[in-house]
């Protein structure tokens, strides 16, 4: 194309072409980030974007409301969803603290909108919202749930049954009431879209029959993901039936299998040609892995870190043919020396995520992994750019050495298990290795700090992290000075929380613009103290800032309001349609 | 949940020797972290280190199975006819199959469960309420709470 021509084609003469043209251009840009930039440019781009933009991503369902939400994006057909903050997960958040999904369906169904997925994370769902958005949306395809609460089995039932077109069931991880009722029955004998079926998190007992005959009816079912009720003799038969698999999580099987049921299962195994990826094994016999054999070499994504009965030996035995593993999730009980074999086995790791075997040091067994295992991974695995790391220590020097051997990295999530924990070596704190390893990975978006660390590190994390978007802090830091380098440093900041640190007012307070552009700041069991809080809240009307209180009632029996008193757990976001109405007692909105 | 290691954000009810003593860390003690916890009942935190509930739940099930099966458990074994008995820790053996491989090296002969049969040495035992019953009918977990003593029969007597 010759310069004149170029030069030409500004925005200005791009609006000449038709809209159906220009729309049709904008169906080449996914990433919701460069929708909303394009969204920006023009009220032209502005209209056409809103209505063909099909997918839309809320990272916290209190910063918008669901009617303006339909206004703007009336032809929406998928929907992703956030509810609680992230320490939600580790117990630091009350139940009923919010984020229900009720409202958001409600009003999807009211604006008639053609939902085809929905995807949810900490949210709190209801048997009712289930039946409801079973009801609404003609084209329902794909619901996926993770980490959220407040549903039984019948609001599956719901799902199952009315959902004509349903292609994808996934529920992870999530706290769900099992009324051990008949909810794969509810799926109608023409239902035969299924795609991908996740039920592992269910604690209760499987229908096993009907199981069977959904995925005999289900040719396209390429995941599934069955929960600990499903024996061995019965996955080796839903394996029969769909050899097709591609992603497969077992279910668990206490007793050592028989010679001939062990058999059928590993015939059943190698007719699955297409298996990529397998997990699940907990409270397996050690064998059961080992019926995995024929396809280990094929697995590119393997998550062992439930098979908590499987022993270091066992694990090594098996990870070190998995050649091909790019994901890997597994539990410490691995080992250093493990480690070592999977970084010379497994040259294609790009995401390892190394869990806890003993989370409060009750067994005297020795079998965690240390700053020995890491380097090994960051030597021998080239593609390695996602990492979690709990481990019983770290030193300075390995972190260095992993900085070196990984500038690569876009996560980096390290937990040394003892809190305040220096580097066994010297004695100091770890500032210098985390900071090597900001400065060498220049790409870093999502960084977790522990151990014994002062205020240098996040010096040191506010002048190098430029691409940081998530910072987690626990324990860590001495002074004010310590967050204020973060919020002053970290320009492209998104979600910053924080447990335990010496941070108070001071540094809440220095730059309360600065919490326009992030999503979101979580403080709990610092040095911020009420007044402080409020003064905060006074000057940037468009934050929600929220209290969360000890025991329901604190809100009620604080008839002093003492300004000067800590406040337990502080969560603050950015939102365009200020204080919400739902909040329990427990919480106070400022 | 009060704790003289009060920078130690979680702890047993007993001091650990092994842990540094606040002497030893340079951190500074004024600083009063307080236990994470949010229920003051719970010997050990919910919120450190920062894992999920289910793999929390896992691994808590898992703690009180091994420690049920870390105690061993010793049980006589006799064959008919020989006076003199032999002990077996049971916890030792994932399941049926690796318990009769191990009685027919230690009686070197061939033990097997369940079918009466007229050739093998068929394996018996004795249950919490004193009767004789085959073995393998029931789950192994089952089978290691009941299991009093274990008795390999002569062919013929089946």
């Amino acid at each position: 194309m010759n310069r004149a021509i170029k030069s030409r084609l500004s925005t200005s003469e791009m609006n000449y072409f038709p809209d159906e043209v220009i729309e049709h251009i904008f169906d080449f840009i996914a990433s919701h980030r460069d929708r909303n930039s394009i969204s920006l440019v023009n009220k032209s781009w502005h209209k056409i974007e809103r209505y063909s933009r099909h997918q839309v991503f809320i990272g916290n369902c209190y910063a918008i409301s669901p009617e303006r939400l339909i206004r703007r994006f009336p032809c929406l057909r998928s929907l992703t969803l956030k509810g609680k903050p992230h320490f939600a997960d580790f117990n630091l958040v009350p139940h009923e603290w919010g984020g229900f999904l009720h409202p958001w369906i409600d009003a999807l169904a009211k604006g008639r909108v053609g939902l085809e997925e929905l995807r949810l994370k900490r949210m709190v769902v209801s048997d009712e919202s289930l039946e409801l958005l079973s009801r609404s949306f003609v084209s329902f395809k794909s619901l996926v749930l993770v980490s959220c609460d407040g549903f039984t089995t019948d609001g599956l039932a719901s799902v199952a049954a009315n959902c004509r077109h349903l292609r994808e069931l996934d529920l992870q991880e999530n706290e769900i009431d099992d009324h051990r009722g008949q909810w794969l029955n509810c799926f109608p004998d023409t239902c035969t879209t299924l795609v991908s079926l996740n039920f592992a998190c269910l604690k209760g007992e499987t229908n096993l029959a009907a199981l069977e005959r959904l995925v005999a009816r289900s040719p396209n079912l390429k995941s599934l993901k069955v929960n600990r009720a499903v024996p061995l003799e019965a996955l080796t038969r839903l394996m029969s039936c769909a050899p097709q698999l591609v992603d497969l999580g077992v279910g668990c099987y206490e007793n050592e299998p028989e010679p001939e049921s062990f058999a059928k299962l590993m015939a059943a195994i190698k007719k699955c040609t297409l298996l990529r990826s397998l997990s699940g094994f907990s409270e397996v016999a050690p064998v059961c892995l080992t019926a995995f054999y024929p396809i280990c070499e094929n697995l590119t994504s393997l998550n062992l870190s439930y098979a908590a009965e499987l022993q270091g030996n066992h694990l090594i035995e098996f990870v070190q043919f998995c050649k091909r593993v790019q994901r890997l999730w597994i539990l410490d009980s691995i080992g250093d020396k493990g480690l070592e074999i999977v970084a010379s086995s497994c040259k294609e790791l790009q995401e390892l995520r190394v869990f806890p075997s003993d989370p409060h040091d009750e067994e005297d067994n020795n079998t965690a992994v240390t700053e020995v295992g890491l380097v090994a991974i960051s030597a021998g695995c080239p593609k390695l750019h996602s990492i979690l790391y709990f481990c019983k220590q770290m030193t300075n020097e390995a972190l260095i050495t992993v900085a070196r051997n990984c500038p690569n990295f876009i996560r980096f999530r390290l937990c040394i298990l003892e809190p305040n924990k220096p580097d066994p070596i010297t004695s100091q704190s770890l500032d210098e290795g985390f900071g090597a390893i900001v400065q060498a990975c220049k790409g870093l978006r999502r960084l977790s700090v522990s151990g014994l660390l002062t205020d240098k590190v996040f010096l040191y994390i506010g002048m190098y992290a430029e691409q940081l978007e998530m910072l987690s802090i626990a324990f860590a830091g001495d002074t004010d000075k310590g967050m204020l380098y973060v919020l002053n440093g970290c320009k492209k900041l998104r979600k910053l929380e924080i447990r335990d640190s010496p941070f108070g007012n001071a540094a809440l307070l220095a730059d309360v613009g600065k919490y326009e552009t992030m999503r979101s700041l979580w403080m709990s069991s610092c040095e911020v103290t009420l007044g402080g809080c409020k003064r905060l809240a006074r000057n940037a009307p468009w934050l929600n800032v929220e209290i969360i209180n000890e025991n329901e009632s604190g809100r009620m029996e604080r008839n002093e309001e003492d300004e000067r008193e800590k406040v337990d757990r502080l969560y603050l976001y950015r939102t365009v349609v200020g204080t919400r109405r739902d909040a329990p007692p427990c919480v106070t909105i400022l | 949940m009060e704790n003289s290691n009060s920078y130690s954000p979680y702890s047993s009810s007993s001091v650990d020797s092994t842990k540094p003593s606040p002497s030893e860390s340079s951190v500074n003690l004024s600083l009063s972290l307080t236990f994470p916890s949010t229920s003051s009942q719970r010997e050990t935190s919910q919120d450190w280190p920062p894992i999920k509930p289910r793999l929390r739940d896992t691994l808590k099930s898992l703690c009180l199975r091994q420690r049920r099966y870390n105690t061993a458990l010793f049980v006589k074994v006799y064959m008919e006819g020989v006076p003199i008995g032999r002990k077996l820790d049971l916890s030792t053996f994932s399941g049926y199959e690796s318990l009769l491989e191990n009685l027919s090296h230690m009686f070197d002969t061939s033990v097997i469960c369940g079918n009466r049969d007229r050739k093998h040495h068929v394996l018996t035992y004795q249950d919490k309420d004193g009767d004789w019953m085959m073995v393998g009918d029931i789950p192994w977990d089952m089978f290691l709470e009941t299991v009093r003593r274990l008795k390999i029969t002569r062919p013929e007597r089946c």
